[in-house]
């Protein structure tokens, strides 16, 4: 029972209001209680399991080329847990080769906590590309 | 759960389906000559570069271990390829 429910019943029952008074009053409680908190709601929603790619190009003729890919997002996590196993020697010609075509990201500062936090928040993610005759689509279901 | 069954559908231009159906299982115990190999050459591999193997191990039992549910369509006009892991 919460707060100011308890309250009217104590003025009830000292006499301070009516019964129907107590009633008004604990119905327009109940009406101004949001429904569902907002992090419940989400909270209740089904984790996505797979990232799905869809590209559909119509440009190349009549009869269009379909691409659909569906991934578990379990294996995205698994791939990224092998990035922690490059070899330093390899992390620093990448991180060059990613210097040099003008992408400065140092890859060893990327720690796989926070890929995996990225993995996590991935289901959030909703990519919808529509450039003429094709299409590109990638979200989480 | 490890993959079980891989099955691999074709549609060339000509429009016949050719349907390849792999279970994972057999295919590994028949290869597993060549799979014993290839673990070798990986741990050489590790050792030469600095990496752990068991941490090189785990890591490609989880990748193996996430797989099912995979699947890949691509139709590109009249060819059609698909790839599905269960």
């Amino acid at each position: 029972m919460n707060e100011q429910r308890r309250q009217v019943l104590q003025m009830l029952a000292e006499g301070k209001i009516t019964a129907d008074e107590a009633d008004r009053l604990i119905e327009a409680l109940e009406r101004d209680q949001p429904e569902l908190p907002p992090a419940t709601a989400t909270r209740q929603k089904p984790r996505p399991k797979y990232l799905r790619v869809v590209v559909l190009d119509s440009s190349s003729g009549p009869e269009p080329t379909r691409v659909n890919i569906r991934v578990p997002l379990q294996l995205l996590r698994a791939g990224v847990q092998l990035t922690s196993l490059i070899p330093p020697q390899a992390l620093t010609r990448v991180n060059a080769e990613l210097d040099k075509s003008g992408v400065p990201i140092d890859l060893a500062e990327l720690k796989p906590q926070q890929l995996e936090e990225l993995v996590d928040q991935l289901h959030e993610v909703t990519v919808d590309i529509e450039d003429g005759d094709a299409k590109v689509q990638v979200f989480c279901e | 759960m490890i993959p079980q069954l891989v099955t691999l559908r074709y549609r060339g231009p000509g429009g016949r389906w050719l349907r390849l159906y792999l279970p994972v299982l057999p295919a590994a115990v028949l290869l597993s000559p060549l799979l014993i190999l290839a673990v070798l050459a990986g741990l050489i591999a590790c050792v030469t570069f600095g990496i752990s193997p068991t941490s090189e191990l785990r890591g490609a039992g989880h990748l193996l271990w996430a797989l099912p549910g995979t699947r890949v369509e691509i139709e590109d006009g009249q060819t059609t390829l698909l790839v599905s892991v269960r």
